[in-house]
């Protein structure tokens, strides 16, 4: 296009591409004499220091995760769930949640490998965990070991990323003292696993990338595939993971782009060979996830047998699958002449009547018809026995099935009369009609028509028979075709606030579904009650998989109501509002969901520094003037610009999600803000010398270079120079960091309690504690 | 002219080529350019003009004549044949006769549009009598068809603007006719621009931005020339119009605004260019693009404050001392000033869009299950309180000496209609959990301290004195004594069964600036006291300005689709570029003339068939451009730039925000981002048939005219309107969805 400014060209070519710590290997010549020249110490101390450093970090990692894990020994906020799921799958009961099954499936794994057999439903926040002998420890064993794993992952990021001793340990340390990753990763919830997934990914395709030199390679493959791995368990944990797709996919789409290059570094590629490294990366990245992805679900519901309290979420077909099914097994043929209750599916009542009338006038001034009054009433009584009459003449011809689409009459049992629509408003509702019973001798004179409803089995098939329970229907009043319906609002004083059943216009919402319970006329021994073995269905994988999936989504979707600790996205990084997450009034203790402070506010402020310094970088660049030499460039697009585009593509979204939002959601983002940190620390305190441009220059103007290619590691990059400024920044920023982390620990590991005074003074910016007064 | 002058100066990427084509020898690099059909070259061939010639010659003002004459004809042709309220004239008309009878009303739309219907009436003799009920006869003094022409002008003018744009981006003769003919002979456009509707201005004032920007680009090598200047303010003012009209007019804004972004960019970056120039661009800019569109913008408002001077169905959502000021108000008239115990009051919440302090006999369906307390806009007998004092306090006594209240006193609001308490308690608020639920409780005698509340004024326009509240001037908070907690309606809706109220809730924050929880006295009834007039002060016209403008934001977002209410003229995102569906847009009886909102289907068809084929046009170039292939020359980049991605991006700036946006939303509502599908179809057309044979191109070209021309004509009845039974009409029913018949 026309615009790019022709001075900002070239340059902007060789930055804008995807991660490259070095652009070439031209210049490491003159750097491999840099430093040789530079560096007399033995070549291993600094690979030695790294090693010592990464030891101690995962130590403290482990330490400050697993310490005092026991505390609290009550279920603690949103254990409720995943531990209730945990517990469902070890007694292989179906059940239903938005999110995908591999993080619970851990979660059972580690209930499986202690022997735990599931008959804790962790159904309060506050249960004791020991007075019903829950392996608490080694569930929550499980996040802690993932949370400090996620300390070291975040180290080897930046080791392999290539920064220095101190931007590696402060990255690291960010997340170490953190007091939001502790806390998040010490209880019973998926989080852990999310962000340990999101770091390996993040690892995993550092590795690959470095290996782009070798592409096709044994080990070029195996990262890949890693890469893809991580990804996978990233989003198979909650869905959230798309993101990590996002940041991975722009870099590798970034990576393409240069690979279809025609003047590419290494050689111009051709079509066949750029096709098959697509393929590679569609194959890795994209099917192989998928499948993964995949691969939970069936375990789901390869272990989820049975039947259980998510069947209510899924079509009849599906529950049929299920063994234990009540509907499998207690379903019954209905036959003319039975006597049966009616449900509503939605509201639970049973279509009732009783021998009061609807008020000749209601409270707005309508009639209604003065008939008898037919209701919707939640509990059993013998008021709610309808008996099913055939259309035609009441023959009495017994041993007929009921098919889907025929025609019936509803004999109300106790005052024998029979159930009629008319065109008469309801009490609630001028567009709906009334519902009302006549007595047998109007039900086959005049009103023969009006007494007639029809049954529409919900994805019924013509001739499909009738059941109990597992038939769900409408029924459609037959000359007016409304459908039988009712809703919550209760009736006045006159219909004793029952609820008001009327005939709705609209046939299709899923609110006119019905169900019947039970066939009260057939004796409980009766032969038509004996079950049949009949075994379990099955469905395909694939349409059992489908199905769900549509039902996660939609739910998810349905997640808006409003939450005391919902916070919105703008909050996170200012650290505006944490979340309560568990309280105890004798001791005072209190869990309170919240970062460290001191360590948010700095990694965001570093956030801003950096989009500062990359806009200040692009218009001086616009303006013809160069501030950073060619290395330094790079380095900050593409390495520390990765880092900020996964924290961008961790944060922006959650701003068009409609569902409801906490703080724990910004844990991604924060450890890419980590990362951003670490490296752009780097960049300030240290100066990169004058040389390496000098060589860079000297490399572009012509002169190829022999030297295999190798990627620098951070002595290399180094060599010659002071770190000082950078140990200093680590250290200072590192010391804040402890204390605020430090000040803040009796609120993420939930003791000691603390003393009125002690909870106001830890009320920075009015965060909303317990126990402040 | 020429497009071969073009290409030396090109903005600022002069030198970009040599960096980019140093690797390509022998890359052919002029092909478009030299070939690029002059319509102009022949004449210099020849001597004697002939007639054809002479035609040829004169195109630049035949065409246009020509096309507005045709679409005149097309948009008023048997306009006034239906007499009934059609559709949503049953809105605009109506709100036209509130500016004729100058009674103010609300609606979540600017009020340009409605101001321009108000001004056809005034034209048409009408006196703004009529109610506009949708479906209903229109009375013989009130001159509909008139009106109806007016809007219909707007629709029409449509086409030579369409002409002159698809002119201005150097698109060539042919590809400029039927980038014409598809706005012309687009049935939808034509269905719409023939009612009493916001959509031919709003259509209008697309169009009007489009071209502006497309002449402003023309003259961006003669900047700060009079011509420059001229299409900048033009550019302006047409967005300060389309806007005005209807918020939607800011997707075109978006799209100029892009423009100017990357304009400035270019100019950023070229370092010849004196620091003072560019300042004066950027300065130049902000005047013309956004303070002047603003100040129109605020003009309409203006015009419509100065117009609206009698108190009329929109007054409740303005504050209370806008209220005061208008003509027939009851508000602040002879109510007594100063307010004592046994005042019967209605209290507003001063928060932007904020109504009135609201109780009625239905409960919460959740939560403590006591009558349901909210705000609501509507005035009626449900929103009168009396002040009482508290449990602790002396009783009322009505015979005593007025008892006058403070800042500071505990008191007690009693629900007129209903005689129940003002209460709080502990139980969380339906939709905002984190604050209490207020509901009204207990009677003049049955209660508890939870129905307290502590007065807490917040300030008071007339007196420091804060010993007594008084009528408008006073705002207060109230703090629940018992739980202190405050008072608030934030502009959250209850669901169906709260009426689709505003949700009123008691908040545990103390923030005394947060002005949903201030409260003033809006009228006021106590016999004992003096009449006052505290409507003597006036509230400033930005500060109404403000609060109208933020008032048609909540109330724009309150309207979600319904899952209770199934509207079957709504219609959904995806159906509308591939036309799946149509309108009705008034009853389906054999006696009314029926007219159905349906579109030219090549038009849509191809034109959403073209954004596809763009995609790819621009993905193909890209790709080869990064495999060293240099086949475009920079007018052809440009070409693509301006006159292919810029419509793009118009045509999503437009069509996007509906996908996401949780609003009910109807066919109209893709009209705008249309006629960018259509600009894009034309640069295609164009693009494909440059280097094609002069016969090939014609014949194209003569097929594309050809099937617009007959389609149009084909559904034409569905604009013109249908008279007799509908199945008559079954021909045009493509489609089941297409409803235009019931056979």
């Amino acid at each position: 296009m026309t615009t790019t400014a022709p001075q900002g060209t070239l340059r902007q070519r060789s930055v804008a591409g995807s991660k490259k710590p070095k652009d070439g290997a031209s210049s490491d010549v003159e750097l491999d004499k840099l430093v040789k020249a530079a560096n007399k110490a033995p070549k291993a101390v600094s690979e030695r220091d790294h090693k010592a450093a990464f030891t101690l970090i995962t130590i403290l990692a482990f330490v400050t995760r697993f310490w005092g894990i026991s505390h609290p020994n009550e279920v603690v906020f949103d254990e409720v769930h995943f531990g209730k799921f945990a517990s469902y799958y070890l007694e292989k009961t179906y059940f239903f949640d938005v999110h995908p099954p591999f993080g619970k499936l851990l979660f059972a794994f580690v209930g499986w490998l202690v022997g735990f057999d599931g008959h804790f439903h962790f159904e309060n926040i506050g249960d004791s965990y020991i007075a019903n002998k829950v392996p608490y420890v080694a569930f929550r064993s499980l996040p802690a070991l993932l949370g400090a794993l996620t300390v070291s992952v975040v180290y080897l990021i930046m080791w392999e990323s290539g920064y220095s001793l101190p931007a590696c340990i402060l990255a690291a340390g960010l997340v170490l003292l953190d007091n939001a990753h502790i806390g998040q990763t010490r209880l019973i919830l998926l989080d852990a696993t999310l962000v340990f997934a999101m770091a390996c990914s993040l690892l995993c395709y550092i590795k690959f990338y470095k290996l782009r030199h070798e592409p096709f390679s044994r080990k070029w493959w195996k990262w890949l595939i890693l890469t893809g791995f991580a990804l996978s368990c990233d989003i198979s944990t909650k869905y959230v993971g798309l993101f990590a797709f996002i940041t991975i996919g722009s870099a590798v789409v970034i990576d393409l782009w240069e690979l279809l290059d025609i003047k590419r570094p290494g050689g111009a590629l051709t079509l066949p060979q750029f096709g098959k490294h697509f393929a590679a990366r569609a194959f890795g990245l994209i099917i192989l996830p998928f499948l993964f992805y995949l691969f939970w679900f069936q375990v789901h519901f390869t272990i989820l047998t049975r039947s259980g309290p998510g069947d209510d979420f899924m079509t009849p077909e599906f529950q049929e699958t299920l063994s234990d099914n009540i509907m499998l097994s207690n379903a019954i043929t209905i036959d003319y002449y039975d006597t049966i209750s009616i449900k509503h599916k939605e509201t639970k009542a049973y279509l009732h009547s009783h021998p009061e009338r609807y008020p000749l006038r209601y409270d707005d001034g309508r009639v209604s018809s003065q008939g008898q009054q037919v209701t919707g009433y939640p509990f059993n009584d013998t008021n709610n026995y309808w008996q099913i009459l055939p259309a035609g003449a009441d023959d009495k011809q017994l041993d007929r099935h009921i098919k889907n689409h025929d025609l019936i009459r509803l004999r109300h049992i106790v005052t024998n009369t029979i159930l009629l629509s008319h065109d008469v408003a309801s009490p609630y509702f001028p567009t709906n009609q009334e519902f009302t019973t006549v007595s047998l001798a109007d039900a086959y004179g005049d009103r023969a028509a009006d007494t007639l409803f029809e049954v529409r089995i919900e994805h019924g098939k013509p001739n499909q028979e009738w059941k109990t329970i597992s038939g769900h229907f409408k029924l459609i009043h037959n000359p007016s075709k409304v459908a039988m319906w009712t809703h919550t609002k209760p009736l006045p004083e006159w219909g004793f606030k029952q609820q008001e059943i009327n005939g709705n216009k609209q046939i299709a919402p899923s609110s006119n579904v019905w169900l019947v319970e039970d066939i009260s006329s057939l004796p409980a021994d009766h032969p038509r009650r004996a079950k049949k073995e009949k075994k379990v269905k099955t469905l395909p994988f694939l349409r059992k998989w489908f199905e769900l999936q549509r039902s996660m989504f939609w739910h998810n979707n349905q997640l808006t109501a409003s939450h005391p600790y919902a916070s919105l996205p703008y909050s996170w990084p200012f650290l505006l509002r944490g979340v309560s997450f568990w309280t105890q009034n004798d001791t005072r203790q209190q869990i309170y969901f919240l970062g460290n402070p001191i360590g948010w506010w700095i990694a965001s402020s570093v956030l801003a520094i950096f989009a500062g310094i990359i806009l200040a970088d692009q218009f001086s660049l616009r303006r013809g003037m160069d501030a950073l030499d060619h290395r330094s460039r790079s380095r900050l697009y593409n390495s520390t610009g990765f880092f900020f585009l996964a924290w961008a593509t961790h944060y922006f979204p959650f701003y068009v999600m409609g569902r409801q939002l906490f703080l724990h959601h910004y844990l991604p983002a924060h450890l890419a803000s980590a990362l951003v940190t670490g490296a752009l620390v780097e960049f300030i305190f240290s100066q990169d010398a004058v040389e390496h441009e000098v060589a860079y220059q000297a490399a572009k103007a012509g002169k190829k270079s022999q030297t295999p290619k190798h990627h620098l590691t951070a002595r290399e990059r180094f060599a010659g120079q002071s770190l000082f400024g950078s140990w200093v920044a680590t250290g200072v920023i590192l010391t804040l960091v402890a204390a605020g982390w430090y000040f803040f620990l009796p609120l993420t590991y939930g003791y000691p309690g603390l003393t009125v005074e002690q909870v106001v003074r830890r009320k920075w910016l009015g965060y909303d504690l317990h126990f402040a007064k | 002219m020429a497009a071969a002058n073009d290409r030396a100066p090109v903005v600022s990427g002069a030198d970009l080529g040599d960096a980019r084509r140093r690797n390509v020898p022998g890359t052919p690099q002029t092909v478009a350019v030299t070939e690029t059909p002059q319509p102009d070259d022949k004449k210099k061939v020849k001597k004697g003009p002939s007639p054809l010639e002479i035609l040829d010659q004169w195109e630049w003002l035949i065409a246009p004549i020509l096309f507005t004459a045709l679409a005149f004809f097309t948009r008023l042709y048997k306009i006034g044949l239906s007499n009934i309220v059609t559709w949503d004239e049953a809105h605009f008309g109506k709100f036209g006769s509130h500016y004729l009878k100058r009674e103010f009303y609300f609606d979540v739309h600017p009020p340009a549009g409605k101001l321009l219907v108000g001004l056809s009436g005034y034209l048409a003799g009408y006196n703004g009598s009529f109610e506009f009920k949708s479906g209903e006869t229109y009375p013989p003094e009130l001159n509909y068809t008139f009106m109806r022409q007016f809007n219909a002008f707007w629709g029409a003018i449509c086409v030579p603007l369409a002409y002159w744009t698809a002119k201005e981006l150097k698109l060539r003769r042919n590809a400029v006719w039927l980038v014409t003919l598809m706005v012309l002979c687009e049935n939808s456009y034509t269905t719409i621009s023939r009612f009493i509707l916001l959509d031919s201005m709003l259509l209008f004032g697309t169009v009007a931005t489009t071209l502006c920007w497309a002449k402003f680009h023309g003259q961006r090598k003669n900047s700060f020339e009079p011509e420059w200047f001229f299409w900048l303010f033009m550019t302006g003012l047409s967005i300060g119009f389309v806007t005005s009209v209807k918020l939607v007019g800011l997707f075109v804004t978006a799209l100029v605004g892009l423009y100017t972004i990357e304009d400035l960019w270019n100019k950023f970056g070229d370092t010849k260019m004196p620091i003072s120039t560019l300042a004066a661009h950027v300065g130049t800019r902000v005047v013309g693009l956004i303070i002047l569109p603003f100040l129109v913008y605020l003009l309409s408002f203006a015009i419509h404050f100065a117009v609206l001077t009698n108190s009329g169905p929109g007054d409740a959502q303005m504050s209370s001392l806008f209220q005061a000021n208008l003509r027939g108000t009851e508000v602040g008239r002879n109510s007594p000033l100063e307010v004592a115990f046994g005042s019967k009051v209605t209290i507003k919440n001063m928060g932007y869009g904020g109504g009135l302090l609201h109780s009625h006999v239905q409960t919460y369906p959740e939560g403590s299950g006591q009558q349901q307390v909210t705000c609501y806009h509507h005035k009626d007998a449900n929103n009168d309180w009396f002040f009482y004092p508290n449990r602790r306090d002396a009783d009322y006594d009505a015979a005593a000496e007025p008892r006058f209240i403070g800042d500071g006193q505990t008191i007690r609001l009693l629900h007129s209609q209903t005689g129940r308490n003002l209460h709080s308690h502990q139980i969380g608020a339906p939709i905002t959990k984190a604050d209490w639920e207020v509901s009204s409780y207990g009677n003049i005698t049955v209660g508890d301290e939870k129905d307290h509340w502590k007065i807490e004024v917040v300030s008071d326009a007339a007196s420091r004195d804060r010993s007594k509240i008084r009528t408008l001037t006073t705002a207060f908070r109230l703090k629940h004594e018992v739980l202190g907690c405050y008072l608030r309606a934030g502009n959250v809706n209850l669901p169906q069964w709260g009426f689709k109220q505003i949700e009123v809730t008691c908040t545990k924050e103390n923030k005394p600036r947060d002005t949903y929880t201030h409260w003033n006295i809006e009228s006021h009834i106590n016999e004992k006291l003096p009449p006052g007039d505290p409507g003597q002060y006036r509230s400033p016209f930005f500060k109404d300005f403000v609060h109208l403008n933020v008032a048609m934001m909540t109330s724009n977002n309150a309207l979600v689709p319904d899952p209770d209410k199934q509207d079957d003229l709504a219609s959904q995102w995806w159906q509308w570029p591939i036309l799946h569906v149509g309108l009705r847009m008034c009853g389906w009886d054999d006696k009314i003339v029926k007219y159905f909102l349906l579109g030219n289907p090549l038009v849509y068809w191809g034109s959403t068939a073209g954004l596809g084929v763009f995609g790819l046009l621009v993905g193909w170039y890209i790709l080869r451009w990064q495999r060293g292939y240099r086949e475009l020359s920079q007018f052809d980049i440009d070409q693509i730039h301006y006159a292919g991605i810029y419509p793009v991006i118009g045509w999503f700036l437009h069509y996007l925000p509906f996908v996401v946006m949780a609003r009910v939303t109807y066919v109209h509502h893709y009209y705008p981002a249309l006629y960018f599908a259509i600009l894009t179809f034309g640069f295609l057309t164009d693009w494909f048939t440059r280097n094609q044979k002069k016969v090939v191109q014609y014949g194209i070209y003569a097929l594309l005219d050809a099937t617009v021309i007959g389609l149009y004509i084909y559904f034409i009845p569905i604009c013109w309107g249908m008279t007799g039974p509908n199945r008559q009409y079954s021909y045009m029913k493509w489609f089941d969805t297409w409803r235009m018949s019931d056979a």
